[in-house]
């Protein structure tokens, strides 16, 4: 190094201290110092190691010796850079292997790079695509479901092999009814496949679940038939559930009533045959000698039960809101009252035919009466057990007026003769004593003002009329005044026993116009009488003919003053005792009244008779001479001693 | 899915009886509906009202048979003593005539029902003091001397009313309980619902049919 110094420097001097090279050598030389300088140092000191003394020959060949040295020196550099640049090379070789396998690191990292890509898209799509159908699987679930049934729902649908019902049935079947209904809003939509399969296999499920629940309610029912039926609220949930299957419902129906129809008909035999408990009350059957009693406790069985059984159904009913509902009760209740028509009916006419006498069965018809109203109260026109009382009660009728028929016929096959008082036959008083039974009774009775009085009219024809037919009758072989006396006392007794009732006012009426006809045959009868006795009789028919172109009266035979005279005086003497000339038969009358009212107006019968008899004597033109003398008493004074 | 109203595990029979005009359709009135009717019509023949009622947390139904006061009517109505469980004995404690018939309605009572019907009787228009004809002490000794259970009510009021039909009921469950009215017996006027207690839903009941009751 310091050989490549002091070269350097030995170059360079000639240029840059032109004057005097040396000078500047040696200028340089003292200028510098080796103190300082440590590369000279250096050198000095490598020169030390070697240049051990300082001889000629060591400094001629010193220059060799430092060229020698360089170049040793040299060639271990290149030696060792040898060395150094086959590391190089080496590391050069492992950096290019590096670099490449880098590269290729880098392609195939962009070739995944770009092969990603795709596979995210793809993650992506994927993602979407499960997202989608995840939405998809929740709207399928609530669609399931809204639209099927929970397989524990089928199970409780399908149900036990014993046929009993679970609890959540109904829940159920109203389910499988809301599907179906549902399912018509499907067909709406463009679902319609669904809609209809949903639909079918909700109509299946229907289908089986109603049969089912048939059969269940028709075992209930059919178990309901002892004396109170216990109808459970699964029942009535049944019935109106099977209000969707009219037949099935109406089967129901039936078979509940004919569950009660045997129950009541047991009852009732029951009630009939057996009794209450120990025997009180008593059964029916023993009062059956008591006609009214035996009946009333029927009938009044028979709406008590009729009441219950309303209720049942009721009952059993109460959650069908079916308009035609009341129809259907009566329906059913019409069916069960039905089966204790015939015991009933039986026994009824059993009672009636026995003829009980017309009193009993009137009472019995008013009793049938009262009842078929009662009872109808409760059923429709047309259910049997009130054609049965209707029946009951027309037949009880019925006989009631046969036997009050057959009674007056009676009376009509063998009419009596009158009594010698011409009073009233043992067979009518005895009619008339029924005939206030029979009335007596309807003062008791429990039917209606108008049927009484229906009833009235009819029953007064059937006795009255016979009655009088009957009179008349017995006394057609009697004298005028006999027959007349005879059929005033009849009628009047007869007019006596109807005024105590109501509604016979009509009849009263026409029993007065028959005793007045009478009467007016017995009063001219009387009066007749009375002048026959006196010897005026013919005076007074000729006085009555007497035209005045057959000349005055006086001149007339028979008309002679002294004939009258004669006549006069008897007619004197019945002024003075008038009740001698008055007819026996009149005070057979058994009517005070009658009796007086006859009297009374015979008199007036004779006072006029007088009167005209002594208006035509004291007529100057009949030429009577002293009529004063002739006929003494004015008409004034003989109507003042009569009457 | 409780137990309706029509639930009830009994039905009683009752039957009202007594003197025209005492005011036993009022009390059934006043039973059922709670109210009073002051213009009432005779009773024609019976009429027939119902209402449930709980004694001892049973829920009994009572259908209560009201009969005609009217003489004319009395053959009708003794077919209806038949097979109750309670018959209401009412008379007017404003007017005497009514509290001196008791004893005939009495009779026709013990001859026409069985012998374990409760016979309860009312002495009615207890609003009317003012009026009063019959003392409180003189009707309680007649019902004691027969045995029978006795309250002064009221139809216009309502006072007593209810306590009158439901004592009945009481003291014919209470006769049930003690096995002295037999269920089984036709016309005992009372009739079991044989399954009673069914508000407990069992899932899995067996149908059971119940043993025929007679
Ligand atoms: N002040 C008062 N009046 C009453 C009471 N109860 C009934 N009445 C009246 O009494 C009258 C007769 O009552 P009803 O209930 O018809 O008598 P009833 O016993 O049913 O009569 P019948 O049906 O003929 O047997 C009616 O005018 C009622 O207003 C009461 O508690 N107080
Ligand atoms: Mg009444």
């Amino acid at each position: 190094m310091a050989t490549i110094q002091e070269q350097t420097a030995d170059t360079s001097s000639p240029s840059s201290q032109p004057n005097n090279p040396l000078s500047r050598k040696l200028n340089k030389i003292l200028d510098t110092r080796l103190d300082n300088d440590k590369e000279m140092l250096e050198a000095l000191k490598a020169l030390s190691s070697f240049f051990s003394e300082n001889t000629l020959r060591n400094r001629r060949n010193l220059r060799g010796d430092v060229e020698r040295r360089s170049l040793a020196i040299n060639e271990d550099f290149i030696q060792a850079f040898q060395q150094v640049k086959e590391q190089l090379d080496s590391v050069y070789e492992d950096v290019k292997g590096m670099s490449e396998c880098c590269q290729d690191m880098t392609t195939r990292l962009k070739a995944a790079k770009e092969q990603t890509h795709d596979l995210i898209n793809q993650t992506t799509q994927l993602q979407t695509e499960s997202q989608r159908l995840q939405m998809r699987a929740q709207v399928a679930d609530a669609f399931l479901a809204k639209f099927q049934l929970k397989p524990e729902e089928v199970k409780i649908l399908r149900g036990t092999r014993d046929g009993a019902l679970h609890p959540d049935f109904f829940k159920a079947l109203a389910r499988v009814k809301q599907i179906h209904t549902d399912c018509k809003v499907l067909l709406r939509t463009n679902q319609q496949t669904a809609g209809l399969e949903i639909m079918e296999s909700m109509a299946l499920h229907q289908e089986s679940a109603y049969e089912r629940l048939y059969r269940w309610t028709q075992n209930e029912c059919r178990a309901l038939s002892n004396e109170s039926p216990d109808i459970s609220s699964q029942l009535c949930l049944g019935l109106e559930a099977l209000q969707d299957r009219p037949v099935l419902f109406r089967y129901s129906l039936d078979e509940f009533g004919t569950a009660r129809r045997t129950a009541i008909v047991r009852g009732f035999i029951d009630a009939l045959t057996r009794g209450g408990p120990g025997g009180t009350p008593r059964p029916i059957e023993l009062h059956s000698h008591d006609p009214l009693r035996y009946v009333g406790d029927m009938l009044a069985w028979l709406h008590q039960a009729t009441a219950s059984e309303k209720e049942h159904l009721q009952t059993l009913l109460k959650k069908c809101n079916n308009c035609s509902n009341e129809g259907t009760i009566q329906d059913i209740l019409g069916h069960i009252t039905e089966g204790v028509c015939r015991p009933f009916k039986v026994r009824v006419e059993q009672v009636v035919v026995a003829e009980p006498g017309p009193v009993l069965l009137y009472k019995l018809t008013n009793l049938l009466k009262f009842y078929e109203h009662t009872i109808g109260q409760l059923l429709s026109k047309d259910a049997s057990l009130l054609g049965t009382l209707d029946e009951a009660h027309v037949l009880s009728s019925k006989m009631f007026f046969n036997s009050l028929n057959i009674h007056a016929a009676r009376l009509l096959d063998k009419v009596e003769l009158p009594p010698a008082e011409l009073g009233p036959t043992g067979p009518l008083n005895q009619t008339l004593q029924l005939l206030k039974d029979v009335l007596s009774s309807h003062d008791s009775s429990v039917v209606s003002i108008d049927d009484r009085q229906k009833d009235f009219s009819k029953i007064m024809s059937s006795v009255i009329d016979p009655l009088i037919q009957m009179c008349s009758l017995s006394a057609s072989k009697l004298t005028t005044v006999d027959m007349a006396t005879y059929m005033i006392n009849c009628l009047y007794t007869m007019q006596s026993a109807l005024a105590l009732f109501e509604y016979t006012d009509q009849r009263l009426e026409m029993l007065q116009a028959q005793i007045d006809a009478h009467i007016d045959t017995l009063i001219s009868e009387q009066a007749s009488h009375i002048l026959h006795r006196v010897g005026l009789a013919s005076t007074y028919g000729i006085v009555q003919q007497h035209q005045p172109k057959q000349g005055p009266l006086s001149s007339i035979p028979g008309m002679e003053p002294g004939t009258l005279k004669g006549a006069i005086a008897k007619f004197d003497s019945f002024l003075s005792t008038p009740d001698g000339y008055i007819l026996q038969q009149c005070s057979l009358l058994q009517s005070t009244t009658v009796r007086e009212t006859t009297r009374k107006r015979s008199m007036e019968l004779i006072v006029s008779a007088y009167e005209e008899l002594y208006t035509a004597i004291t007529n100057p033109q009949n030429g009577y001479k002293d009529p004063q003398n002739l006929m003494p008493r004015t008409p004034e004074q003989v109507k003042h001693l009569l009457i | 899915m409780a137990a309706g109203p029509y639930n009830y595990s009994y039905i009683f029979k009752y039957i009202i009886i007594g003197d025209m005009g005492v005011g036993k359709s009022c009390l059934l009135h006043q039973f059922t509906e709670k109210k009073f009717m002051a213009d009432c019509p005779h009773t024609i023949g019976v009429e027939f009202g119902t209402r449930i009622i709980e004694v001892s947390g049973q829920k009994i139904k009572l259908q209560i048979w009201d009969t005609a006061g009217q003489e004319r009517f009395r053959a009708v109505t003794r077919s209806y003593y038949r097979g109750a469980a309670g018959a209401l004995m009412v008379y007017d404690i404003t007017r005497r005539s009514t509290y001196n018939h008791l004893s005939s309605w009495l009779t026709d009572a013990r001859n026409l029902t069985n012998p374990n019907t409760v016979i309860f009787l009312i002495g009615n228009k207890s609003d009317l003091e003012a009026q009063r004809d019959v003392t409180y002490e003189e009707a309680k000794q007649f019902a004691d001397e027969n045995g029978l259970m006795f309250l002064e009510c009221s139809a216009k009021t309502g006072e007593n009313v209810e306590e009158a039909f439901l004592d009945t009921a009481r003291k014919i469950y209470q006769n049930i309980q003690d096995g002295s009215l037999d269920l089984n017996a036709a016309e005992s006027g009372v009739q079991h619902k044989p399954s009673a207690p069914r508000n407990a839903i069992n899932t899995d009941q067996p149908a059971n049919k119940e043993g025929c009751a007679c």
